[in-house]
């Protein structure tokens, strides 16, 4: 009897998927439709929404997936690739290579790459100094590694880019990327990283009972935990490269996706996936009709959503006493 | 078979408090207790004995091989660890986390079988947790919650169980029920269990030796009766007591006065 609750459940999980994956289609081919134009000619939908539309796919997923496996592994559900520094540090990792006058992607990527991972292995070193990472020192390391990069990006942006309203609009995180060759490479890295992500769900699941518990039920939780951190990272690098710092997607999207889904990384990852994509998709569609024929970057679309809920998170915790 | 053998290990934490060559022969079947006053080495043993904590000289030999020859996956076939804390963060249910018992058995992308659930759901009825089966874990009391963690135990199947003060948070009847469960599963299935206690009076009564353990050295193991004497007890606890059998079934039983002297 039980076991076919336990296998309806699964399948209920399963449709839920199904559901969502139609909502995201849905979604993406209305989006081809939405713009400043209204019954735009096939060539604008050809050329530059298709384009726009899939950037918004992948980096949506990629951040929403990266927002999750953080949460999952830091055991802290305010974590996100753009309040933990991570998105800063790419970032920074992108305009250092374009300072430097690298003019191959394989440089652009590696940097950014780089920095990331150095910004979250460094916000981990920090706030685990008591063991396990407490919510607040978490959320606030990350927040001054943030600051640290940001510092670092307008000051070269301020030195080199002052004229440049297309690097200023990348930044503060835009979809406007139009350059075929870093999308497809932005969007292999997302898949890649993802499918990494995917195949240690079980593990992620594990993680969040704790590092001890973890490890005594059978994870090396060492070797699992830089694997994580580096598909996760290499996911945020990926679409900073492409799409600037569009922030708090990491953390709204999984955190609705497990009161819709439930905690299981095997059903929240591809779930947060979707839902990113979904979100970011309709966010660039506010981003680009809301004021015509002026365009909002997306990243201060998600940001003006972003931050009452993130407060909202917190005052949550605060009243269940989880601090 | 012995299934531990500790031998002459040390340990130092950074802090300076270290565990000086302690040696303990544990045979398959054992229910052995832990005990000593607070910062004795208790835990610190039994850290040493799960490898989450690595000695500094001696070794630890598990069925005949050397601990730290194991991987993780392979220690948690054998060994299942109930910590003294454990904090829920996310919301699984019950069932879920029960499951997870069982990930050191599965192959990676391998379907849960009829043999993992079966083994959950008996792991569920032991520990009478059947009803919360289907309720998030993070809604539930701290008593509850321990049992949760008992079947997640089980749910490893292992032949040793460790435990680090399984009864602190939990009332008399749950404190009672938890350790007969661990003395059926001890009998039943000649699991060898391992336990931390602070509790004298269930240490006597439930388990058949007892350790103790004082500033990082074994002080005496036996039965109840050799290990928790008025000597002993003021030697490592600084405190006088008398110990007498008890009513039911003999056991040594401490009390003391109410002023001092």
């Amino acid at each position: 009897m039980r076991a076919i609750v336990s296998v309806a459940s699964m399948r209920s999980a399963g449709l839920k998927l199904v559901l969502l994956l139609a909502v995201t289609v849905l979604v993406l081919v209305g989006s081809l439709f939405v713009g400043p134009v209204w019954n735009a000619p096939w060539q604008i939908i050809w050329d530059i929404r298709l384009p726009r539309t899939l950037l918004a796919l992948i980096v949506g997923s990629g951040l929403a997936a990266a927002g999750a496996t953080f949460q999952g592994v830091l055991r802290n559900p305010l974590a996100d690739p753009f309040i933990l520094g991570t998105s800063s540090a790419a970032a920074a990792g992108v305009m250092m290579s374009s300072v430097m006058g690298f003019d191959h992607y394989s440089a652009l990527y590696c940097l950014s790459l780089g920095f990331a991972l150095f910004s979250i292995f460094l916000v981990y070193r920090i706030a685990r100094m008591q063991g396990r990472a407490q919510v607040q020192t978490l959320v606030l390391t990350g927040v001054v590694v943030s600051l640290f990069f940001n510092a670092a990006v307008f000051l070269v942006f301020s030195i080199f880019y002052r004229e440049s309203f297309t690097t200023l609009f990348y930044l503060l995180g835009s979809l406007t990327e139009g350059e075929p060759t870093l999308i497809l490479v932005s969007s292999a890295i997302i898949i890649f990283g993802f499918a990494l992500t995917w195949l240690y769900a079980r593990e992620l699941n594990l993680l969040t009972q704790g590092e001890e518990a973890a490890q005594h039920l059978g994870v090396e939780v060492e070797r699992i935990r830089k694997i994580l951190f580096v598909a996760a990272s290499a996911m945020v690098a990926a679409a900073v490269a492409v799409a600037g710092m569009i922030g708090f997607v990491g953390l709204i999207v999984p955190h609705m996706m497990r009161i819709i889904m439930g905690p299981d990384h095997r059903i929240l990852l591809p779930a947060s996936a979707l839902g990113g994509a979904v979100f970011l998709l309709l966010a660039d569609g506010v981003a680009r009709t809301a004021i015509p024929p002026l365009e909002i970057p997306v990243g201060a679309i998600t940001a003006l959503i972003g931050s009452p809920y993130f407060i909202y998170l917190l005052r949550r915790r605060q009243r269940e006493g989880q601090f | 078979m012995a299934s531990l053998e500790v031998d002459k290990v040390s340990f130092q934490y950074l802090q300076g408090f270290s565990l000086h060559e302690v040696s303990l022969d544990i045979p398959t079947g054992s229910f052995l207790a832990l005990i000593g006053p607070n910062g004795s080495g208790k835990t610190t043993l039994l850290r040493l004995m799960s490898k989450t904590l690595k000695p500094d000289t001696g070794s630890i030999l598990l069925e005949g091989n050397f601990l730290q020859d194991f991987s993780s996956l392979e220690l948690a076939r054998k060994v299942a660890v109930i910590a003294s804390e454990q904090h829920f963060d996310f919301p699984f249910l019950v069932r879920d986390v029960v499951s997870m018992g069982r990930f050191p058995h599965q192959a990676r992308l391998e379907r849960t079988s009829q043999r993992d659930r079966q083994i959950v759901d008996e792991s569920l009825q032991m520990t009478q947790t059947e009803h919360l089966a289907d309720r998030p874990v993070s809604s539930l009391s701290s008593g509850e919650r321990q049992r949760v963690l008992v079947a997640r135990a089980l749910a490893q199947t292992p032949s040793i169980l460790m435990l680090d003060e399984p009864t602190a948070h939990l009332d008399i009847s749950h404190q009672i029920g938890t350790f007969r469960l661990l003395r059926q599963l001890n009998r039943s299935r000649g699991m060898t269990i391992i336990t931390v206690l602070h509790d004298l009076t269930a240490a006597a009564v439930f388990c058949p030796t007892v350790v103790l353990l004082h500033q990082g050295r074994l002080i005496k193991q036996g039965s109840p009766s050799e290990v928790i004497t008025p000597e002993t007890i003021l030697e490592t606890y600084q405190t006088e007591v008398t110990v007498h059998p008890s009513p039911v079934g003999g056991f040594p039983q401490i009390s003391y006065p109410a002023d001092e002297g």
